[in-house]
């Protein structure tokens, strides 16, 4: 108790002045801590907000459902209503059939303008629903014009955000394009005016209304279950009653689960997206954490004579320990509540980012409402508190071990983290690492895999080469100092040879930031040079043609099989390599299920073959398959085998003869031939065709005499798709890239303020210096020079450890999480480069570090 | 000059054959020494003769090789690191040769500190204080903060300081190192009033020997040994 009392004393008579007279450098601090905890709460809620949006109809409008019955592929025939007959006049329940589709607006020159959900639902059934009234939404003027709109064939309801948005008002027609056709809706109600619930890109129409304009005639996406009792929502037993009665009644392709699984699963396909940011962010802190230990470390530096003072007053160390580390537990806090405050605007500035990521990588969504919950505060009090704490942790064993005597006789004196000279501790970590890739990857919900050995492998390597890049600097200084002439190189180099732990710390802080960043560049080089090989071989057709508007690899929309039918008689096509795509249910997770013309892709159609086709023997009984690599890895079929697949026909088994290279989704997908995919899915709609034209044909031509004619299709040339698809490529990386800066920003901060603490504990030396003529210009070059001198060293290091991550991102994070193999690319100019701004940032450094500290020490 | 067990009692501190060596090289070989409550004792020597190191020790933040220093009858050895801290809040007042004042406190604060560290009641700490810039003759700076003082002024908060918990010894390191020959002169005269008016025993260590002028005895220490 006394302890805490004189620490706190201190605190308040000595910390918290040295704030206000440094006020600039402590909101700096707070603003650190500030940036890391809200990097990973942003990344948090924009991830969270950007991919959790499936926007079941009944939340925004009837409150949930309970249940939802489903098909493997997500789509089921109306005619299943029919073999539902028991099921529907059960009082304790209502069906609420459903189709859900995207559809694409167009502004007035006919260019797609928004993406939007179109759902429709049986709203005469709806309307009968007890929870509707409690949701408050009015579908028309009153209780007497409600059922106008019975009969029309395009009135939709819209929410006020998207009829802003768009511009349009009640009773005006927008048009759109769904299922490669364009088509026309009337906005019959403006909804949602006392809630925000409704979300953005919601329309709602009757089922009818719906399946005509989604040209899905007969088809729904899934029956939504809402029980008649809300109040009994909380009670697992009934519900599990529920359940199990609506299961007993459903055919054999159609399952019930709970509503909250559908959000999960959601959830589940972005999870190694998420957990790849995450960790990302994560990195953010870390650089935080360290500019912190350098902040923390100066200002002990700082006031070195005040902590011997204290000492000799009689003071105890413990005491002084207990104040630097409540110190640096303010600043986490006050920080941290910061840093909720900034990872809610990283949210609002980065949910779109994301968003668009998961719209091409995953699924059609929007942005919901970032929303802030308890959990994202603890979560980030914590984190900054706890990270802040531990960089405190050694300045204030530092500030503990203060020789009184020492200090107030001779002025300056430096323990430095003795740890920092050790070398075993930083070969053990780079050992370790290399062990850890022994880890099996770890299985996630989706059925992807995370590379949790990779991980701590990185870790571990970055730590280590960053313990060890002190050596590495002596060892450098000390070849370097054998070519200096001058006073002031001379200088330099004998300081750096000298290896003070700050020195150390100061490299091996950027060292972290330099591996991080070179790592990245060659992966995002390896990935892109791999991807642009992938084009020039799979990519052979004279043009490409998919659903308009539609973005996103994961969004199963079909194009109308009557306008596909019409488009292949055009007579200048010599082939037409139709595909179909649907989900299908592994053992574990979700799958694609593609439909494709197998002799054409097993003979004449050009793929990037890791095992072409033949070379593996299917399983008798299975259907021959062709699997992409992803596939194959996730399922352990890279030498043939097995698996069974669920569709709406029952359960399938599929068996590879081949397996090719495909970067188009990280969930694998099995190919097998067109007649056995629409048995399999009951399905007739393809995804997208690929036109051969007869030889001599005007590619450009044909594309544009194509794009009038089918207005509801995008048709592109090979160049065309090439750049759609290395957008989307540059989509997916802008997020890691933005973390890549801040981590970059901070490590430069750090070497900033670590190079202030370095000139401050030499201040003898420099005085000396000055004595003895030394001039300021000298005194400046001196410094950018040792500034410089940290910089290469770091670069060194950093590349060291960033071409170890190189290989580590490509050969087993990349396999494991993604299941694809990367051609391994050294971008060595963006390495040289990097390599030159580091040692001019460093030099840059070193001279605004010595302007201050001849500044103040005039 | 030996001291024994018996006389230790009657000493403010008493030194028995100190010995400290810092590597190969001996500073201390062989210190003995006795101070009485009230007396004031000057220790003078050449640079490296081992006057900062036996102040160390006896304040305990060096620790003697071999010997004994006592205390007010307590044996510093037998002390640990808390008993150490303890002696040095309660027992000892320490005036550096260049002030070593709190940059972040003013003049009342500095010298309320280590009043403050002994937990002593609020309202006879602040009356100490009050009392102690009027001794030294800062009344009315007491609210200017170290660097809007001058030497003279610094060291006097200095030797308040040292003084304001009432302790049996002050050890002062060249007090008057740092100063102007007239401040220097104040604030000999301020050392030797406080330490009579309180009965404080006082190590100054000088190089000067007009300084000395203020002490009951004058000692010279050269190559470790008390001559």
């Amino acid at each position: 108790m006394l302890y805490l009392r004189l620490a706190a004393l201190i605190l308040v008579r000595t910390t918290v002045r040295h704030w206000r007279e440094k006020i600039g450098s402590y909101l700096l601090l707070l603003a650190i801590v500030a940036v890391g905890v809200g990097a990973f709460n942003g990344i948090r809620q924009a991830s969270r907000s950007a991919s959790a949006n499936f926007g079941l109809f009944n939340q925004a409008i009837s409150g949930q459902s309970d249940f939802l019955i489903e098909s493997p592929t997500k789509t089921l025939s109306a005619d299943v209503l029919y073999s539902l007959g028991p099921l529907s006049g059960d009082p304790d329940w209502h069906l609420v059939p459903v189709i859900e589709g995207s559809i694409t607006s167009l502004d007035g020159d006919g260019e797609p303008q928004q993406q939007l959900r179109l759902v429709g639902l049986d709203l005469m059934g709806l309307a009968n629903l007890p929870n509707l009234s409690e949701a408050k939404f009015d579908f028309g003027e009153d209780e007497l014009t409600w059922y106008d709109w019975l009969g029309s064939e395009n009135s939709v309801w819209i929410g006020r955000k998207t009829a802003e948005k768009l511009g349009f008002d009640e009773g005006e027609a927008i048009k759109f394009i769904a299922s490669g056709r364009m088509r026309e809706m009337v906005v019959r109600k403006i909804i949602g005016v006392e809630s925000s619930s409704f979300p953005d890109d919601l329309v709602i129409a009757d089922l009818p209304t719906a399946q005509l304009l989604l040209s899905r005639p007969n088809e729904l996406s899934r029956i939504e279950v809402i029980i008649d009792r809300p109040e009994l929502r909380e009670n697992v037993d009934y519900l599990e009653t529920i359940k199990s009665r609506i299961a007993r009644y459903l055919p054999e392709n159609l399952a019930v689960q709970p509503t909250q699984n559908r959000a999960a699963d959601r959830a589940a396909i972005t999870a190694a997206f998420r957990l790849n940011l995450t960790i990302l962010s994560l990195i953010a802190i870390l650089v935080g954490a360290y500019l912190i230990l350098q902040a923390l470390d100066a200002a002990v530096v700082r006031r070195r004579s005040e902590v011997a003072t204290l000492i000799s007053l009689g003071v105890s160390r413990g005491v002084l320990f207990l104040t630097f580390l409540l110190e640096s537990a303010v600043i986490g806090s006050i920080g941290s509540v910061i840093g909720i405050g900034v990872g809610w605007l990283f949210a609002y500035l980065s949910a779109q980012m994301l968003a668009d990521t998961v719209n091409a990588l995953y699924f059609a969504t929007t942005i919901e409402a970032i929303s802030l919950t308890w959990m994202d505060c603890v979560f980030g009090l914590c984190l900054g508190f706890s990270f802040t704490l531990l960089a405190g942790w050694l300045p204030a064993r530092d500030a503990m071990q203060t020789p009184p005597a020492q200090v107030l006789s001779r002025g300056d004196w430096s323990p430095g983290f003795s740890w920092l000279r050790n070398r075993w501790i930083g070969t053990v970590l780079l050992v370790l690492g290399s062990l850890l890739l022994l880890l099996p990857p770890f299985p996630l919900e989706a059925g992807g895999k995370m590379a949790v050995g990779g991980f701590l492998a990185a870790g571990c390597w970055i730590l280590g080469a960053a313990l060890l890049s002190g050596h590495l600097l002596v060892g450098l200084a000390g070849l370097l100092r054998s070519f200096s002439s001058s006073p002031t190189s001379r200088l330099a180099c004998s300081r750096l040879h000298d290896g003070s732990s700050r020195h150390r710390l100061a490299v091996a802080g950027l060292v972290v930031a330099v591996g991080m960043v070179t790592g990245m560049f060659q992966m995002v080089d390896s990935f892109r040079g791999t991807i642009e090989q992938w084009f020039n071989v799979r990519f052979q057709a004279e043009l490409y043609i998919s659903e308009r508007g539609v973005t996103g690899a994961g969004t199963i929309n079909g194009i109308d099989p009557s306008v596909m039918s019409e488009l292949v008689q055009d007579e200048t096509i010599a082939y037409a390599d139709i595909v179909y795509v649907s989900y299908a249910n592994p053992p574990e997770g979700i799958t694609v299920l593609s439909g494709v013309d197998m002799e054409a892709w097993s003979t004449t159609i050009r793929q990037l073959w890791l095992k072409p086709p033949g070379s593996l023997e299917p399983v008798e009984g299975s259907e021959p398959a062709l699997i992409s690599e992803t596939f194959a890895r996730r399922f352990g079929l890279l030498e043939g085998g097995s698996i069974e697949l669920e569709t709406t026909t029952g359960k399938k088994s599929v068996s590879p003869i081949g397996i090719y290279s495909d970067y188009g989704n990280e969930f694998g997908t099995a190919a097998v031939d067109i007649s056995t995919w629409k048995e399999w899915t009951q399905s007739e709609r393809p995804i997208n065709v690929s036109l051969y034209l007869n030889e001599g044909s005007d590619i450009n031509g044909v594309r544009d005499r194509l794009r009038l004619s089918y207005p509801g299709l995008d048709v592109r040339n090979a160049a065309e798709l090439r750049g759609v698809a290395l957008d989307i490529f540059e989509q997916t990386f802008k997020a890691t890239s933005a973390l890549n800066g801040i981590g970059l920003v901070v490590a430069f901060a750090g070497l900033l303020l670590g190079l202030l603490a370095i000139f401050d504990e030499s201040s003898r030396t420099w005085l000396t210096l000055r004595h003895l003529g030394f001039s300021k210009n000298q005194f400046l070059l001196s410094a950018g020079l040792e500034g410089a001198g940290i910089g290469l060293g770091a670069w060194i290091s950093g590349s060291l450890v960033g071409l170890a991550l190189g290989w580590l991102l490509i050969f087993v994070i990349n396999v494991q999480s993604f299941g694809w193999t990367l051609r391994w690319q050294v971008p060595m100019a963006d390495f040289l480069t990097f390599g030159s701004l580091l040692v001019i940032a460093g030099f840059l450094s070193g001279l605004l570090a010595a302007t201050y500290w001849s500044h103040k020490n005039k | 000059m030996t001291t024994t067990q018996s006389e230790n009692a009657q000493y403010a501190l008493s030194i028995s054959s100190a010995r400290k060596s810092f590597g190969t090289v001996q500073v201390l070989k062989g210190v003995d020494l006795g101070i009485e409550p009230g007396e004031r004792i000057a220790l003078m020597g050449p640079s490296g003769s081992g006057k900062s190191t036996l102040l160390n020790c006896i304040s305990g933040i060096e620790k003697l090789d071999s010997g004994t220093i006592t205390l007010h009858g307590q044996v510093i050895s037998d002390l640990d690191g808390g008993g150490l801290e303890k002696l040095r809040r309660e027992s000892i007042g320490y005036v550096f040769q260049s002030f070593h004042l709190l940059p972040t406190l003013t003049a009342f604060e500095n010298i309320e500190l280590p009043a403050q560290l002994i937990n002593m009641p609020k309202d006879e700490r602040r009356e100490k204080v009050y009392h102690m810039l009027k001794s030294v003759g800062l009344s009315h700076r007491s609210d200017h903060k170290p660097d809007a003082l001058s030497g003279g002024e610094r060291q006097r908060v200095a030797i308040g300081r040292a003084l304001i918990h009432s302790p049996g010894l002050v050890l002062a390191d060249e007090p008057t190192g740092s100063l102007d020959t007239q401040s220097g002169e104040d604030v000999l005269a301020l050392l030797e009033k406080l330490s009579v008016d309180q009965g404080v025993a006082l190590l100054m260590v000088t190089h000067d020997r007009s300084s000395a002028r203020i002490c009951n005895r004058v000692i010279s220490i050269q190559d470790g040994l008390l001559i």
